[in-house]
């Protein structure tokens, strides 16, 4: 930089520069490092103040740029631009590759994936807590016409707590995806009663009125990812529903128990059932519940391969 | 492990007469090996029965095995300490009997099947549906009526010609060559069973205790359940009733169950009291889960139950979690999908006996299996297969476990059960 330089010009080129400084060593962290909204959020925020800086500089040096865009070569750096932003947008085999090598999973806490082999579920909402469900399909999946299928969290009461993937796409989840959309209404709709009626949502739904020896739930997902008590044990479990469109079967369930305090790191779901409704209960209210497989389900059963579930928790 | 009795080898001794004084202080970790004290010189009897299977405890195996052991042609005689027949699932209360189904099927069906079925039928209940996949595993459990399941135990052991002694219960046993001599005691009654075969279904192993043979027994036990109902008015028998803990219930003897039941009592009167409502139903006593265990030739580790290990000799499956109640309550460990245990002969036979059995919650186990075999289902599964196996043993003129397999398994499918393998 010329020693000529007027104080503004040189003081826009020195922020600019270090303002990448802190931008690229963020980048690297947040590739490399676990997500943390304070590394996402100081790489977000000074790139913001990057482009500003850019702007300035720009307007600075017009006369230099106006040079540079008069050369030849201008259209084959933009190219080059253009080719690896197509590679990374689209992230063919080699660049997931690449990425998997991440310790981040995004700016997001969670991501969902159709690949060849499969379905692949992460999600990481803490440091300390990574979960990945990985669904290695069988032969009855058709990639080009993927199921219908949502995941979701349940408590020891048998209670949704959290859906961790809603499906995409799917205009009546009702009809496609019945147990999990029960499930999630109910939910909902005691969610909002205990909002107005200023109870408790356990004391709303009434947990286990019967078994009063069996331990009640949280509602709270941070119950069970990282619990502040590790002394009792609070069981809950992941089930996963998938439904083929058209082809005459019931959706199907899988799930798997998960110990919060001790989480084992590979389980493997089971098939649970098919859900089918009931005539109703005595309060006339709606209730759908899980039968065994019978004779009925033939393509249905080979959607799935088998369905594992890896936990890594800091103990 | 080995067990002797003190001063004399297991076989001289069971041959030597009246049986009895033993002791041996086997300890598996904090199981003990307990046995009776010496029983009274033998009673002079005022009636006499001549038969070929005496089943002591008419509870929830016992009223099965005599039932099948009359249904099959043997000569049964069902001495009962209390008033009515049933246990756990009548006198103490736990009408909802299970489980029967495991991962969509009937694993458990027979005598005891028939009998809580047409007890629910006539009750105009409901039966549950096994297609459905139970939340919980109690969901399962079926609701019956306890005072019509009464009436119909006592029905079908008359019809099958079972010869029922009420208010009585062995005092002396003694070998003989044709197999047992069993003086029993009952208020005004003297009674002298002369048997072939004897199959102990009292809960606690109390013949098998009486012989010397070995029992297992924790130093800290589940508490007993106290069943009883207090507000609203309810269906007796076809809902649940509430229940409260008996902390250290101990059936061991006629003291110690007066005690749980005296503690169960009180601490209901307290209830009572303190929240200001009706009471509108009371259990005449309190249902112990757990006391003594026998040691038998084969013993049931939770291993093999959460494994569903299929024994060799398996003759009746059991369906439950294991489900172990302590001071804090339970948190049943429900088992493996397609996972369902199997219970073999073995262990309803006391190590180194001849000529008994026994069926129900003291089958030869540990603790924590124990707590998934114990219940009424699985009892009355056991108490079906005691009654062949006394049976064929009786006819042959051999031990029970001396009866070829195929026989057993053969006569069980007979009536109606379920059986492992395909022996």
């Amino acid at each position: 930089m010329p020693s000529s330089m007027p104080p503004k010009r040189s003081t826009i080129s020195l922020l600019t520069a270090f303002s990448f400084l802190v931008l690229a060593v963020s980048g690297v962290l947040a590739f490399v490092r676990p997500f943390s909204i304070r590394i996402v959020g100081l790489h977000s925020l000074i790139g913001f103040v990057f482009i500003g800086l850019i702007v300035l500089h720009v307007l600075n040096n017009t006369g230099h740029l106006d040079r540079y865009l008069r050369r030849s070569r201008v259209w084959a750096t933009l190219g080059i631009i253009l080719l690896l932003a197509a590679l990374f947008f689209w992230q063919p085999a080699p660049v997931r590759s690449v990425l998997s090598l991440s310790g981040n999973l995004g700016p997001a806490i969670d991501r969902f994936e159709v690949t060849d082999q499969g379905l692949s579920y992460q999600y990481a909402p803490d440091e300390r807590y990574k979960m990945a469900l990985n669904v290695r399909t069988g032969l009855g999946f058709d990639p080009a016409k993927p199921p219908h299928f949502a995941i979701w969290l349940e408590n020891a009461s048998f209670y949704h707590i959290k859906t961790l993937h809603t499906p995409t796409g799917l205009t009546d989840a009702a009809s496609a995806l019945p147990y999990w959309d029960f499930k999630r209404r109910g939910w909902e709709e005691a969610k909002r009663e205990a909002d107005a009626s200023g109870k408790d949502l356990a004391e709303e739904l009434g947990v286990d009125a019967i078994s009063a020896p069996t331990q009640n739930s949280s509602f709270d997902p941070a119950d069970y990812i990282l619990p502040e008590n590790t002394d009792e044990s609070l069981p809950y479990r992941l089930l996963i529903e998938i439904n083929q469109a058209g082809d005459d079967q019931a959706s199907l369930v899988y799930a798997v128990d998960i110990d919060n305090v001790d989480p084992r790191t590979f389980q493997l779901l089971d098939l649970v059932g098919y859900p089918k409704k009931e005539e109703g209960d005595d309060d006339g209210k709606e209730v759908w519940a899980l039968y065994y497989v019978d004779e009925n389900f033939e393509s249905a059963l080979g959607l799935i391969d088998s369905a594992l579930l890896t936990i890594e928790r800091e103990k | 492990m080995s067990n002797k009795i003190k001063g004399t080898g297991r076989r001289e001794f069971l041959q030597s007469g009246l049986l009895g004084t033993a002791a041996a202080g086997l300890t598996i970790a904090s199981t003990t090996n307990v046995s009776a004290q010496a029983p009274p010189e033998a009673l002079e009897p005022e009636v006499t029965n001549d038969v070929d299977v005496l089943v002591v405890g008419g509870g929830t195996a016992g009223h099965v095995a005599a039932i099948q052991a009359a249904r099959a042609g043997a000569k049964t005689m069902l001495v009962e300490r209390g008033a009515q027949l049933g246990g756990a699932s009548t006198t103490g209360g736990v009408s909802f009997p299970g489980l029967f189904d495991a991962w969509g099927k009937q694993v458990i069906a027979g005598i005891g099947w028939e009998l809580v079925k047409e007890s629910v039928e006539l009750d105009g209940g409901k039966l549950p549906d096994f297609a459905k996949v139970p939340q919980r595993h109690w969901q399962n459990q079926v609701l019956t009526n306890q005072f019509l399941y009464v009436l119909l135990a006592e029905e079908k052991c008359t019809d099958a010609g079972v010869e029922i002694a009420y208010h009585e219960f062995p005092q002396v046993v003694t070998k003989t060559e044709k197999g047992w001599t069993v003086d029993c005691v009952g208020f005004g009654t003297k009674r002298r069973v002369n048997c072939k075969q004897i199959i102990d279904c009292t809960g606690g192993a109390e013949v098998v205790g009486m012989l010397g043979f070995s029992r297992l027994r924790e130093e800290e036990r589940q508490p007993g359940s106290y069943l009883f109902r207090l507000g609203d008015r309810h269906e007796p028998g076809r809902t649940r009733l509430n229940r409260l803990y008996v902390h250290g219930a101990d059936s061991t003897n006629s003291r110690t169950v007066t005690v749980a039941n005296m503690t169960g009592r009180k601490s209901i009167l307290g209830k009572i009291r303190k929240e200001g409502k009706r009471i509108t139903h009371l259990q005449p006593e309190t249902g112990f889960r757990e006391s003594y265990r026998i040691e038998g030739e084969t013993l049931v580790t939770v291993n093999d139950y959460r494994s569903g290990r299929v024994f060799d000799d398996a003759i009746s499956y059991a369906f439950y979690p294991v489900d172990l109640h302590t001071k804090t309550g339970v948190k049943p460990k429900p088992l493996k999908p397609g996972t369902v245990p199997t219970i073999p002969l073995s262990a309803l036979i006391p190590k180194g006996s001849t000529n008994i059995i026994v069926a129900g919650r003291c089958v030869s186990s540990d603790q924590l299996a124990n707590s998934g075999l114990r219940v009424q289902a699985s009892c009355m599964g056991m108490g079906q297969a005691a009654g062949v196996a006394a049976t064929l043993a009786a006819k042959a003129g051999t031990p029970p476990l001396d009866v070829p397999l195929k026989e057993i398994h053969a006569l069980l499918r007979e009536h109606g059960q379920i059986v492992p393998g395909n022996a």
